[in-house]
């Protein structure tokens, strides 16, 4: 009987009564590695953070117009020229480097470490303090390369000068 | 009272093919059998449900990259891809087509956050160490979402062909002139000419609408089948076991 | 492994060979297709302006050839305005008797050899011959600009400050 459809009586499911102490014994704590079903325990929380995501959207959109300058001129380099914010400080480092280094190699050797990270760190320790070359090269990397953006995104004005952003505003989005 | 529930009557039945939803087996026979929810795993570890496991990262680059085809549709009712009128197109549908400005700026803001999310949603991924056995593919995977990513955004740079656009990809393209042997005929491909003109406009545009949109999907696909594959994985056990 | 390959081998490797020159032959088509059709962008010879107006000590804005006339020693070169850096066009400042680059800020000389900055080389030339009265510039021949950190052919230092903020 036990892999049969409950019974239903009365509106109301009759799984069986059973004497003595329930058979999973005691409620037992919850742990982290316990699986729960993803519907709707994930679905439910994949929900609200997707709407919490369309407000963020829906508020900017409201707030902030994209940008359009003027129509496409091929006789006139607008001055300061930004790239888009993403690659602001790959700009950065072009203004600073031989474009073989800055333009080639940085992005080569940072996409090709990424793609063949798993594959260079074999340490199967999951604990931060466990993995700290890691997780400080990482770091490092990712420090470097915010600042770089800050730094090309608002920090750059016209000729690439060095200007402060409280200042005059360069920046583009 | 019994309500009627779509999934009761004979065409509900036909459709969604799970039994009324009483036990967790049910439910399990429900997930399976539901398109939308086979990209998800039945059960997922209760750790996963924490904020501060992902930051929800993953699952709001998905979202942003559905704002994106949503809004980006509309949009292309509205241009054509050529230098006359692409930029006439763009004040078009900022000053007379029905919430073009904000579907625009829809699309604009998604863009930039879908980027920040998803380089965040690796670091997040990288500091939980979970691109380790048996996750590195996945990760190799997610790496190439990232840069379709970029590729997309720096593709749609072009599309309004206003100052900001023409000289971003011209910087951007430059670069490719220094890379050894290959760098100058893979610009010319690109650009279709040797410099930024209606030949780059197209085949930008092309590569935004179609080609790389289709990639990252397929990418996508692949990233999210891996995750669901390896969900029910048990990092704890496989540490403690990795000790003994 | 005396009989060499048997058939399962020979079968085997044949269609994995047979899959990777359908691929490689895809690939190539596809680049030769995209490969963009010649006569696209500049090229063409431009008459532009008679020789005599072409100054000695600033630089003058030929639109339709995309270049700078000057003269070098009495001999007119024309610059072409792509800076050799990432391809934006370089401005002529007036007031410093430089051409800058407004991307990331390069300065070249009036005879474009860079100063300072990123750029690699100066200023790329194109051919330049006189047609008739005029000044007839060849943008199909392009002649590359020396490598930054040669010695400066003419001696003519920054006359004032530059025009980044101008």
């Amino acid at each position: 009987m036990s892999d049969q459809d409950p019974r239903i009586a009365d509106g109301k499911r009759v799984l069986g009564v059973v004497p003595g102490i329930p058979a999973t014994g005691a409620q037992k704590d919850p742990s982290d590695q316990d699986l729960v079903m993803t519907s709707p325990h994930l679905l439910v929380r994949h929900a609200v953070a997707a709407l919490a995501v369309l407000l963020v959207v829906l508020v900017l959109s409201i707030l902030f117009d994209a940008p359009l300058r003027e129509v496409a001129n091929p006789f006139e380099t607008p001055n300061p020229e930004k790239a888009p914010w993403y690659f602001a400080a790959l700009q950065e480092l072009l203004a600073l480097f031989h474009p073989v280094v800055a333009g080639v190699l940085v992005p080569t050797a940072i996409i090709g470490g990424l793609l063949a990270l798993p594959y260079i760190d074999r340490n199967p320790a999951i604990a931060t303090k466990a993995r700290k070359v890691a997780v400080a090269a990482f770091t490092i990397f990712m420090v470097t390369w915010i600042v770089l953006t800050l730094i090309g995104f608002a920090f750059r004005g016209p000729n690439w000068s060095w200007v402060w952003p409280w200042e005059e505003w360069h920046g583009e989005l | 009272m019994k309500r009627l529930k779509l999934r009761d009557t004979t065409v509900g039945r036909s459709f969604l093919r799970s039994p009324d939803r009483a036990t967790e087996r049910d439910r399990a026979a429900g997930h399976w059998s539901n398109f939308l929810l086979h990209i998800y795993p039945v059960k997922v570890r209760r750790r996963e449900l924490h904020f501060s496991f992902s930051w929800y990262l993953g699952v709001a680059s998905a979202v942003l990259l559905a704002s994106l085809v949503a809004s980006g549709i509309y949009l292309m009712f509205f241009y054509l891809p050529s230098p006359s009128s692409a930029y006439g197109d763009m004040q078009t549908i900022q000053t007379q087509v029905a919430f073009g400005q904000f579907i625009r700026n829809v699309h604009r803001w998604s863009a930039h956050l879908m980027v920040l999310t998803v380089a965040a949603h690796m670091a997040r991924v990288f500091y939980r160490g979970a691109y380790k056995a048996p996750r590195e593919a996945n990760w190799t995977i997610g790496v190439i979402l990232l840069v379709l990513t970029l590729l997309l955004s720096f593709t749609g740079y072009l599309l309004p062909w206003d100052q900001l656009a023409f000289w971003a990809v011209t910087v951007g393209s430059s670069m490719a002139d220094f890379v050894p042997f290959i760098g100058g005929s893979v610009r010319e491909v690109l650009l279709g000419g040797d410099q930024v003109g209606s030949q780059t406009l197209l085949r930008f545009y092309v590569l935004h609408v179609v080609v790389l949109p289709v990639v990252l999907v397929g990418a996508l696909a692949v990233h999210l089948w891996r995750w669901r594959k390896d969900s029910m994985f048990d990092q704890a056990a496989a540490e403690e076991g990795g000790e003994a | 492994m005396s009989r060499g390959i048997d058939r399962r081998d020979f079968l085997d490797r044949g269609w994995k060979t047979g899959i990777v020159m359908l691929s490689a032959a895809g690939f190539w088509t596809s680049w030769d297709v995209l490969r963009p059709l010649p006569g696209s962008g500049l090229g063409g010879v431009v008459n532009t302006i008679p020789a005599n107006d072409v100054p000695g000590s600033t630089a003058v804005y030929v639109r339709t050839a995309q270049t700078y006339l000057t003269k070098i020693d009495d001999e007119v070169v024309a610059l072409w305005q792509k800076c050799p850096h990432l391809g934006c066009r370089v401005a002529w400042c007036e007031t410093s008797g430089e051409f800058e680059c407004a991307c990331h800020g390069s300065r070249f000389n009036r005879a474009g050899e860079v100063r300072s900055g990123p750029s690699p080389r100066g200023m790329d030339r194109f051919a330049v011959a006189a047609e008739g009265d005029l000044v007839e510039v060849d943008t199909g021949a392009v002649t590359e600009g020396a490598p930054a950190g040669s010695a400066e052919s003419i001696d003519e230092p920054p006359r004032g400050s530059g025009c980044a903020h101008a």
